[in-house]
């Protein structure tokens, strides 16, 4: 858990900040949390006591956003948790190339090149069949903590 | 193979035969080449009527597991061929084992008289139901002698022990296997219960009783011994027999028993223990003729004449003390727990004035006062060696709470508790004050051996509430003296934490505490379940000498309580005293409590009837006023809404503590209307709506309880006199989240704040209470409802398009307009309707735009389920949605029709539903609940409106007929049930269209199916029921089904049978199944029309179809997989 400061810090640049505080005892299931620096999206919350008379503490199970490992915490819950901004963003898929790098095309009309496929094979087929056939494919982009990947895809044509 | 059977045997080939047994048995026993050896005894039993041959082996031979063999063969033979045995036959191998094992008593291999014996109890049971009674009498006479002792010892215990195998082979549970139907089994069972056991019982007793005398002697030998084992162990069998007949025509002359026989077999949970159940039939054998008596008798002389040996089969439980100490000095507790059993089986059996009874003929007080005092002592034994290991002192504990249960539960409905005698009651309050003890003794003690995790106490009180309801029986047995004893605890323990605060660690108290409000709150008052618990009514009934309320001990207990948890609004009290945990025992008590007392409604019922001036009435109506609305109950109901807000406000973070004042506390407030009247005028509760609505550590409760206070804010609505000041209500309560819902999806910069967990936070949080809110309009609320449904309507759709990738706030959006759609649906005026209408669709066609050939990519595979999980629940609240909407057409409470505004709700639905199904993949029907609510909503749908089917176009037409097609080979029977009620609906519909002249389904621009659909359901639902498995339930459904698909396709069924006809060989099979087809559309004069009672002649047509077919069942299976190849094969052939 992070300290006070960095939150004031987080709010200097406001609309920007990578992260916010939040009770750790609102945080639910299939809410987003950081846990060790990591993007996670929570998919189990336990709650518990410290000693019998004691406080309650939450114990998050995350799962890593990004890279997908498993990640765990424990905190009281009436103390704050950092909370990732998580931000989807959809692009047209314009292009594939070779090495599995898409070119997108972004809403001021430029194209963003640096984003790879996923590496699995069967849906890395599927995405070039239905590309070869020209539909038309949205690709869905989530950012976060300075960092991002493709998250989803939707095929929105041929009409 | 070398076989065995008898066919002109003579001495040589039966010594052969002898001696190959036994080179085998021997050689399996010294390991042998034993593969050899099982071949040669498994020939044996194998071989055709080998019964010469086994006999010679039992009579002859020397090694007794030949014997052993040779019996076994003869079981294994005869059942097999038991129906080619003629009657001499199959009696002269019961007999002969029979003599075999009386002749051959003494030797000492028992093992083999053990299974010549049981073989005969087999082989009788094979022939149970052919035997005559005089046959049966033969037999029985036999063993009835041996059973008196008139052959000696040994064949007295060979007598009982062939009853013993007799009586296990027709208990169900213990029978072997014969090859034989279940009915067979259960007919032996019946008869051998109503004719037989009685007199086994009998006899059994009887040689026990015989040989008593004889081991009571100090000198005797031990031989009887066995016999009397033997006899007691047959009693204890046919005790524990599954009674089934319950004889209740035979109870009316038999007064004490049967008032006092119980048939709650399910109050006996704790200690497995098979409670016995014999029935009042039994009343002479065993209560009258006194053997009870006997047996007590003879445990206590056994006792006397074993004392200085090991105990041989029981050791009393008497005295207690003794008993248990020596347990814990390491005797066997088995003999003790034995005789904790037979407490609770006489408990079963008795009243408790009757058990109390029972031993005061040999002892000098009631055994109430002895199971008392054993109680005491196990618990006892509990308090010193507390461990979590289940020792027998928990087991005895649990068998000894159970007889408690059993005595005390009242049995007559009436609710009345049952009375204990004087004495009995003593014994009540002594075990209590023991009990409450031990539990404070535990509670304190555990608090050291804390590991950090402690339970959630409603797990904790659920794990302990049948304890703790048996507890609550026995102090209630005692009322009197119970309640002021509570009382005296709790003000010790106040006491304590006051004197001790800030300088003795508390937790032992809180600990204390906590097990006290538990036991109080049992003790106090019952559980509603869903009803409005009354005052128990030992609480009613006792007290009757005190006039003061404010005395009455009830009162004192209660308000001494109240008081307690008062202070906890002193926050620095809070901070020493009311830990969470202790809180939440505070409020569960709070909650159970003033479900019970406070503003009852037997106060006005006990207050108009004045005239009884009787003194119990009095002490009644003094307590059940006290809390009541004219009196305290405004100052305690302030206290509790003061203590609630409290902890909701001051335990940040205690999502426990504080659920279980949403969901507990509160939700039980206002679930009475007499107290939602109190709550609208207090000021607490008006804070508590004001906290809600401005401050924002409310906005930090957790989601499920959010909702909950909303739904609850909004309940407390009907405590206002009209509806005009509850919609007034209603709507300052939430009219902080439209504004902010409103001005939130009016921003500019929307899209860029919405991601802001901040926001997010607040959005979810404003919808779980819109939703709670929704879920809580009721006529007199629905108005307002209304109102901020409708002022919410962009704002969502607005909020759809923002959070589309946020699953968790899609799933409220969602789950807010189902429950709110659900809510006012039903009041709504047309114009109103179809602004909700219109609405919905929008919203179903902004979903499904975003997610319609959307593929979720992630690396890891749980993210990808939960995202698979998350689009289910989606599906399944659209599908609830469009069930709401659905229902307008069935429920409607406005003032105009729905048809009046052209609205039609078919139309709107099979909309929504073409939305929606391409969404729900065969993948996803997967989740039992989607494809539960899928199948209903569609087969209503079919049912109610099948003419818009038509109107689908042929995409969704094919997906919905696929899903049918799904359904129908479902695992659910449910879910095929439905589906066969669509297609009945379908066709029904169909045929009445081609019958009225019109086109039907098939052809309105369906076409393009490879055979009409309803060809296709003929042939698969004829499938189902001739060839496949599935329940006889789905046969009626299948019947209505099938009817109207045979009266649309006459055709091809006409063809699908003859098919079937051809195909037969047999010309006898071919001509009889040419018959059943012929009855089952001819029979019972069925008709071509659609009515009740055509349905109702194909029903029954077609079960006795089915009946006759099960039985070719076999053959018809081969014969249709031979059709559909062929079928398979034309098709090739025209491809070709």
């Amino acid at each position: 858990m992070s300290d006070e400061e960095h939150h004031f810090e987080s709010k200097a640049d406001a609309g920007a900040s990578k992260t916010y505080p939040q009770q750790a005892g609102t945080i639910r299931k299939n809410g987003y949390i950081v846990i060790k620096n990591r993007p996670c999206k929570v998919v189990e919350v336990s709650t518990s006591k410290t000693g019998k008379h004691g406080h309650a503490k939450c114990h998050f199970v995350g799962i890593d956003i990004f890279t997908a490992k498993k990640l765990e915490d424990i905190v009281p819950s009436s103390h704050n948790c950092d909370v990732p901004h998580v931000n989807r963003t959809d692009y047209q898929l314009i292009d594939i190339s070779e090495d599995g790098f898409v070119s997108l095309l972004t809403d001021s009309g430029d194209t963003k090149d640096d984003l790879k496929l996923p590496t699995d094979e069967s849906l890395l087929k599927q995405i070039k069949e239905g590309f070869a056939e020209g539909k038309d494919l949205v690709v869905s982009v989530m950012s976060a903590m300075g960092e991002e990947q493709i998250c989803a895809l939707k095929d929105i044509g041929p009409k | 193979m070398q076989g065995f059977s008898d066919g002109g045997a003579d001495l040589g080939q039966l010594q052969t035969t002898m001696r190959n047994i036994e080179v085998a048995c021997t050689s399996i026993q010294m390991h042998i080449n034993p593969a050899a050896a099982e071949a040669t005894i498994l020939s044996l039993s194998q071989s055709p009527q080998p019964y010469m041959a086994c006999r010679f082996i039992l009579e002859n031979s020397q090694v007794p597991n030949a014997r052993f063999q040779a019996a076994a063969a003869i079981r294994d033979a005869a059942i097999r061929e038991w129906s080619s045995l003629s009657t001499e036959e199959r009696r002269s191998l019961i007999s002969f084992c029979l003599c075999f094992v009386m002749q051959h008593a003494s030797s000492p291999e028992g093992y083999v008289l053990a299974k010549v014996s049981s073989v005969a109890a087999q082989l009788m049971k094979r022939g149970w139901l052919d035997f005559t009674e005089a046959e049966k009498e033969t037999f029985f006479y036999q063993v009835n002698q041996a059973i008196l002792g008139a052959h000696g010892i040994d064949v007295q215990f060979i007598g009982v022990n062939f009853l013993e195998s007799l009586v296990s082979e027709f208990s169900p549970s213990t029978s072997s296997a014969m090859g034989l139907p279940r009915e067979f089994h259960e007919q032996c069972r019946t008869s051998l219960e109503l004719n037989y056991l009685k007199m086994f019982y009998c006899w059994a007793r009887d040689a026990a009783l015989s040989v008593t005398n004889k081991i009571i002697e100090p000198n005797a030998v031990i031989p009887e011994v066995k016999v009397c084992t033997a006899a007691l162990r047959l009693m204890l069998q046919i005790l524990n027999w599954e009674f089934r007949n319950d004889t209740t025509s035979m109870k009316a002359g038999i007064d004490v028993f049967s008032a006092g026989v119980r048939h709650d077999n399910g109050s006996s949970k704790r200690s497995e223990c098979v409670l016995v159940q014999p029935g009042p039939a039994w009343f002479d054998v065993l209560i009258s003729s006194g053997h009870v008596s006997w047996l007590l008798g003879l445990y206590a002389a056994l006792r006397q004449k074993f004392s200085r040996e090991e105990p041989y089969f029981l050791l009393w439980i008497d005295p207690p003390d003794v008993v248990s100490k020596a347990i814990e000095e390491g005797k066997s507790e088995s003999e003790m727990l034995d005789g904790c059993r037979a407490l609770l089986s006489i408990a079963t059996a008795t009243t408790p004035f009757v058990f109390d009874q029972l031993l005061k003929a040999i002892r000098p007080c009631g055994t109430l006062s002895l199971l008392s005092t054993l109680m005491c002592e196990v618990v006892k034994v509990l308090m010193t060696n507390n461990t979590d290991e289940e020792t027998w002192s928990w087991e005895a504990r649990d068998i000894l709470l159970d007889t408690w249960t059993i005595l005390l539960v009242p049995t007559d409905g009436s609710g009345g508790d049952a009375l204990l005698p004087p004495e009995g009651k003593h014994a009540a309050a002594n075990l209590f004050s023991m009990i409450v003890e031990s539990e404070l003794k535990v509670a304190s003690a555990s608090v050291t051996n804390d590991d950090g995790d402690s339970d959630y106490l409603q797990a904790s009180i659920s794990a302990m509430d049948e304890r703790l309801s048996s507890y609550a029986l026995i102090a209630r047995a005692a009322i009197d003296v119970t309640i002021p004893l509570l009382t005296r605890l709790f003000s010790e323990r106040f006491a304590r934490l006051h004197q001790g605060r800030g300088i003795i660690d508390p937790t032992e108290t809180l600990e204390e505490l906590y097990s006290l409000l538990l036991i109080t709150g049992h003790v106090l008052a019952d559980e509603g379940e869903g009803e409005t618990p009354l005052v128990p009514t030992a609480i009613k009934t006792h007290f009757a000498d005190i006039a003061e309320a404010e005395k009455h001990p009830v009162v004192v207990l209660s308000g001494s309580i109240i008081r307690f948890a008062e202070q906890s609004m002193d926050p620095e009290v809070r901070a020493t005293v009311f830990s969470p945990r202790l809180m939440e025992a505070v409020i569960w008590f709070l909650a159970r409590w003033s479900h019970t007392y406070l503003m009852p409604l037997e106060e006005t019922n006990c207050l108009s009837n004045d005239y009884q001036q009787h003194h119990s009435v009095n002490s009644k109506k003094a307590l059940l006023s006290f809390f009541g609305e004219h009196n305290q109950g405004q100052v305690v109901l302030d206290i509790i809404v003061r203590i609630s807000v409290m902890t909701l406000v001051s335990y940040p973070g205690e999502k426990d503590l504080q659920g279980l004042t949403c969901h507990h506390l509160l939700h039980t407030l206002v679930r009475r209307k007499t107290i939602c009247y109190q709550l609208v005028s207090l000021e607490s509760w008006r804070n508590l709506a004001n906290a809600f609505t401005n401050e924002k550590s409310l906005f930090l409760l957790s989601s499920a309880n959010q909702r909950s206070l909303a739904q609850t804010l909004v309940l407390s609505a009907s405590g206002l006199r009209n509806s005009e000041t509850a919609n007034q209500y209603v709507k300052g309560l939430m009219a902080h989240m439209t504004t902010y819902l409103v001005e939130l999806s009016n921003r500019s910069d929307l899209k860029s704040v919405a991601h802001q967990p901040d926001i997010i936070m607040s959005v979810s949080c404003l919808l779980e209470r819109l939703r709670g809110a929704a879920s809580a309009a009721g006529p007199r609320r629905q108005r307002a409802m209304y109102e901020i449904g409708i002022s919410v309507m962009n704002p969502v759709l607005h909020l759809l398009e923002v959070y589309k990738d946020e699953s968790a706030v899609v799933y409220l959006l969602l789950k807010f307009i189902v429950d709110w759609v659900d809510g006012q649906i039903s009041y709504l005026e047309s114009r109103e309707t179809a602004a909700v209408i219109d609405f919905c669709m929008r919203l179903l066609q902004l979903y499904s735009s975003h997610n319609i050939g959307k593929i979720s990519i992630s690396l890891s595979s749980t993210l990808l389920s939960e995202a698979k999980t998350e689009k289910y629940k989606d599906l399944r609240a659209l599908l609830q949605l469009l069930s709401s909407l659905c229902s307008k057409d069935l429920v409607d409470f406005s003032s105009d029709s729905v048809e009046a505004a052209g609205i039609n709700i078919s139309q709107v639905v099979f909309f929504g539903l073409h939305i929606v199904t391409p969404l729900i993949s065969l993948e996803l029907l997967k989740y039992p609940k989607l494809c539960h609510d899928y199948f209903s909503l569609l087969s209503h749908i079919l049912e109610v409106y099948p003419e818009t089917l038509a109107q689908l176009n042929s995409e969704a037409f094919v997906h919905i007929i696929g899903t049918l097609d799904f359904g129908l080979h479902h695992q659910d029977l449910e879910v095929v049930d439905m589906c066969l009620g669509a297609l009945k609906a379908l066709a029904a519909y169909n045929y009445r269209e081609i019958c009225a002249g019109k086109t039907g389904l098939v052809s309105a621009g369906l076409g393009n199916l490879p055979e009409g659909i309803f060809s296709r359901f003929l042939r698969s639902l004829l499938q189902l029921l001739l060839f496949e498995d599935y329940s006889p339930d789905l046969v009626s459904a299948a019947a209505d089904a099938l009817l109207p698909l045979i009266l649309c396709e006459q055709g091809l069924y006409q063809k699908l049978g003859n098919e079937l006809i051809e195909r037969q060989t047999n010309p006898a099979l071919k001509s009889r199944l040419a018959n059943a087809l012929h009855s089952l559309t001819s029979s019972n004069h069925l008709s071509s029309r659609l009515d009740r009672v055509n349905y109702q002649r194909f029903r029954k047509n077609l079960n006795s179809f089915l009946n006759w077919q099960n039985k070719r069942n076999g053959w018809f299976r081969f014969l249709w997989s031979f059709l559909n190849f062929s079928m398979h094969l034309e098709a090739l052939l025209l491809v070709v």
